[in-house]
């Protein structure tokens, strides 16, 4: 399968930035998550490589060789739509056959092919139906299929699931890893789904203002983001500026707040990220645990079946503080509270 | 590096202005050879003394726009198919706004498919026999005046045929769908929706109407006014099987210059004066026009 | 208050739908009529249509107008298919120009355009007769037919183009499997109405129709101005039906072709 380089390609309209300088090398067989808002050129990025972008500047390689020369049709890749871009003119059949007819290949060998792949989607026996008579994850399994019955170099996929209701949409993410693990492609997929980026990536870069922010396996840019915007587009966070104090500690508007990160000098200026699910929420009586403690004030929470989501008011500010639900606390508004965390959890970020 | 990227980029960039040369160019050389010279062609002629084709030799001249000015006939004429126009474009708006708001508002699924459809279809039957059709329920003895005759008997004899009113009756016949269908446009883009939000906030129906329903179709009504008003002051063949005499417009004398007269130069100059009065006519509307188009072009 | 108003509204639609097919009516009827002046009762025959067999003169400028309207229907099609798909799939500049540029050919009144026509093919020396018809005819159809096409064009983008592409399908496979077959309704509705605007195009005709090569709506006026024959009536009743027959075609088929 392939490598794919991408080295400070850039590409403007007018005087907006689309990609501002981008580099990242997906490696072989890897499903490659790029996660951002929209506009952040992520979709940008993933046209440029499939050939519908011309870069203004900067080199996409394909197993060491620079494409931007080549066309479209000549990539070898597979891409699968946002709306999956069936032939509406076509036969379920027609629409798989496709890439391999006009390649001019025998009939018998497409015929097996489209079979082959309409097994691999478990999708047997569609063959002559019209993409209008397919529900829409059937759609997005022969839009897929479609895609790798030329066995492409290089998958992308736009939004991929981005169509289907919430429910099919987990299925289908299952259904898309295992597939990706079958055929062993290189894969590239465009997302605005922290949640789908997660669970479908082995690594993800996320996008903003045509740069990538941060890149690397998801535990990893979860755990550990490197810019505020990456903790707050990945995630929640809850963000404490202050001036170091020392070795692991720093002074913040809500007080004495304890970090295991490096720090820069005493009295340099820092931002710290907490998830909310890393922070205890606990009553002001409870026995004292090691690490960080503030105190503050219960304000509304909201109930969402498995966890709450608390809003605690500590020196003026309000944090957010999610809870499972795991025994029936009975903390009600306006209640006194602390709250506590390991220092291992407040990352240092770049504002 | 950067410079190799740039100029792959810019034979794309001319692939595709190539493209769009090759795709465009067939069609706008052929209207640039059918529009755009012959209305040049015609604005040189106007300043002739005489046709330059065979032998004759034209001189330079401004007579024939002088022509226009000095004699009153021609001013009476284009005063006449201003008229013509008016009355036309308001008795199309008076028949055509409420039909378009009943078909838009109040009939529903196959009737208005239906309907719509038998509105849009004598548009596409020849003006010019539909013209004619008229003639013969419109003269003296003819339909009209012969049901009249057996309904009130002892009423003295229509005598419409040959006048301005018949020119009018068969104008209106035939510009009437555009009206109809710019206007139907419109309204049914009005979400059902903002009329009973305007209900609910108290308004009552002519209310309504007058500050929701017309603001919303004005565009409809401004395109078809301009759709009928224009070709109308132009118009030379209805006035002719109509009006005979009594409905002598600009337009004739303009059709008389090229086949019966054949003093081109003079017919060029009256062809220039009309597409001046259209042009000075959109141009005071354009204000009015760019506001409320945006949306349909 | 608001159920008497829509009534009042429809019965004024029936109204205004009368006085469209009123003359219409008038005209059929007297095809049948035997008096050739109109008079009624009405009796049943179809004399005219009988006569019009032998009238050499309208059944000549009905074979030129089929001829005309043909050629016009290729060539106007392709040049303004052509077009649409430009203004369709791609960005470039002077686009809006050109867009607004074929507005001139529908609403400068065609009185101007024809004497102007006339004006430039006797002074170039190409005259009168059929190719002038041609060039004239086409003229006026390009705009209808790029309108047409191009509103078949943007309930499709070019994704499915771009689809065939990562395919590995070139250039040309793309037009012919993809683009071409998805187009074609909108394509045959424009190749229909570029039919029926030549076939009911006078006031164009009118100038640049020489004497020997009339089309039918010309030798229809003429006959009109010298005094007419019931005959015209026959004609008229066939060419009303025949383009209103076009028109249900097209409105079939613009209607299939605005959905997906």
């Amino acid at each position: 399968m392939s490598v794919v380089e991408i080295d400070r390609v850039e590409k403007h309209y007018g005087s907006v930035a689309a990609l501002a300088g981008v580099s990242l090398t997906f490696a072989d067989g890897e499903f490659f998550g790029l996660l951002g808002p929209s506009g952040s050129g992520k979709t940008t990025l993933l046209r440029a490589i499939a050939g519908f972008v011309d870069p203004d500047a900067g080199v996409i390689r394909l197993d060491g060789r620079d494409i931007g020369h080549t066309p479209v049709h000549k990539r070898e890749i597979g891409m699968v739509f946002q709306n999956y871009a069936l032939f509406p003119h076509m036969s379920v059949f027609d629409n798989i056959a496709f890439g391999l007819s006009v390649r001019g290949q025998a009939n018998q060998d497409i015929k097996r092919r489209v079979g082959e792949m309409l097994a691999l989607v478990r999708l047997s026996g569609m063959e002559k139906r019209t993409p209008c008579q397919l529900s829409g994850g059937q759609q997005q399994r022969i839009a897929l299929a479609r895609a790798l019955v030329t066995r492409p170099r290089l998958l992308l996929l736009d939004e991929p699931l981005g169509a289907l209701d919430k429910r099919l949409r987990q299925q289908m993410q299952i259904e898309l890893k295992q597939i990706q693990r079958e055929v062993g492609i290189t894969t590239i997929f465009v997302t605005h789904d922290q949640e789908e980026a997660l669970t479908l990536s082995d690594r993800i870069a996320i996008f903003d203002e045509g740069k990538v922010v941060q890149a690397g396996n998801p535990h990893a840019v979860y755990e550990r983001p490197a810019t505020a915007f990456a903790a707050n587009f990945l995630g929640d966070a809850n963000f404490f500026e202050g001036k170091v104090l020392g070795p692991g500690r720093i002074a913040a508007a809500e007080g004495e707040i304890a970090t295991e990160d490096p720090l820069p000098a005493n009295g340099a200026q820092v931002m710290l990220a907490v998830r909310p699910e890393k922070i205890s929420l606990v009553r002001p009586d409870a026995p004292v645990a090691p690490g960080n403690r503030l105190e503050g004030q219960l304000g509304q929470a909201v109930y969402s079946g498995m966890s709450t989501i608390h809003k605690v008011t500590v020196a003026g500010r309000e944090l957010t503080v999610f809870a499972q639900n795991r025994s029936a606390q009975d903390f009600a508004p306006g209640d006194a509270v602390r709250l506590e965390w390991s220092p291992s959890h407040s990352v240092v970020v770049t504002p | 590096m950067s410079a190799s990227r740039h100029s792959a980029s810019g034979s794309a960039a001319s692939r595709r202005r190539w493209a769009v040369i090759g795709l465009t160019g067939p069609a706008y050389l052929w209207l640039a050879f059918t529009v755009l010279l012959p209305l040049s062609a015609m604005l040189y002629f106007s300043f002739l003394t005489v046709a330059p084709i065979g032998a004759r030799v034209a001189e330079p001249t401004l007579g024939n726009y002088l022509d226009y000015f000095r004699k009153g006939f021609y001013l009476t004429l284009t005063g006449r198919s201003l008229w013509l126009g008016v009355w036309v474009t308001v008795l199309c708006l008076l028949l055509g706004f409420p039909a378009a708001l009943a078909l838009a508002k109040y009939v529903k699924g196959r009737w208005r498919e239906a309907l719509f459809l038998l509105v849009v279809l004598p548009f596409w039957s020849n003006a010019l026999v539909r013209t004619f059709s008229w003639t013969m329920v419109l003269r003296s003895d003819g339909m009209l005046d012969n049901a009249l005759q057996a309904v009130f008997p002892g009423l003295p004899h229509l005598d419409i045929m040959f006048t301005f009113t018949a020119v009018v009756i068969g104008l209106v016949h035939s510009f009437l769908p555009y009206m109809i269908l710019t206007c139907y446009i419109s309204l049914q883009a009005i979400d059902d929706s903002l009329l009973e939000a305007a209900r609910s906030l108290g308004a009552a129906g002519p209310t309504v109407f007058r500050r929701i329903v017309l603001p919303l179709s004005m565009p409809g009504i401004l395109a078809g006014t301009i759709l009928i008003f224009v070709p109308v002051i132009g118009s030379f063949m209805e006035p002719r099987i109509l009006g005979g005499r009594g409905g002598f417009m600009l337009g004739n004398v303009i059709e008389d210059q090229f086949t019966v007269v054949f003093n081109w130069p003079l017919g060029a100059a009256l062809s220039f004066i009309l597409l001046a009065i259209v042009l000075l006519i959109l141009a005071a509307f354009y204000p009015l026009l760019r506001r409320n188009l945006q949306g349909l072009a | 208050m608001t159920r008497l108003w829509g009534t009042a509204l429809r019965v004024y639609l029936a109204v205004t739908l009368a006085f469209l097919y009123l003359p219409i009516a008038v005209m059929v009827l007297m095809a049948f009529n035997q008096s050739p002046l109109y008079k009624l009762p009405m009796v049943w025959d179809t004399v005219w249509f009988e006569k019009l067999v032998d009238n050499d003169r309208l059944l000549t400028a009905a074979a030129h107008s089929i001829v005309l309207a043909l050629a016009n229907t290729a060539v106007a099609t392709a040049l303004g298919t052509m077009a649409a798909f430009a203004f369709a799939r791609y960005q470039f500049r002077g686009k809006t120009l050109l867009q607004i540029l074929l507005f001139p050919p529908i609403t400068i009144p065609w009185l101007i355009i024809g004497t102007s026509m006339l004006v430039l093919f006797f002074w170039i020396g190409i005259g009168r007769g059929l190719h002038s018809l041609l060039l004239g005819h086409v003229a006026l159809s390009i705009p209808y037919v790029v309108v047409v096409v191009g509103a078949r064009l943007k309930t499709f983008g070019p994704v499915y183009e771009e689809a065939a592409a990562t395919l590995g399908a070139t250039p040309w496979q793309r037009f012919w499997r993809i683009s071409a077959p998805l187009m074609a309704p909108g394509v045959i509705a424009a190749a229909l109405f570029a039919f029926a605007v030549s076939f009911d195009q006078f006031v164009i005709s009118y100038f640049l129709a020489p004497p020997g090569w009339t089309t039918l709506p010309v030798e229809i006026y003429s006959s009109i101005r010298k005094g007419f024959t019931p005959e015209i009536n026959a004609i008229s009743s066939i060419i009303i039906f025949v383009s209103m027959g076009l028109m249900l075609v097209f409105a079939r088929l613009y209607r299939f072709g605005g959905e997906r």
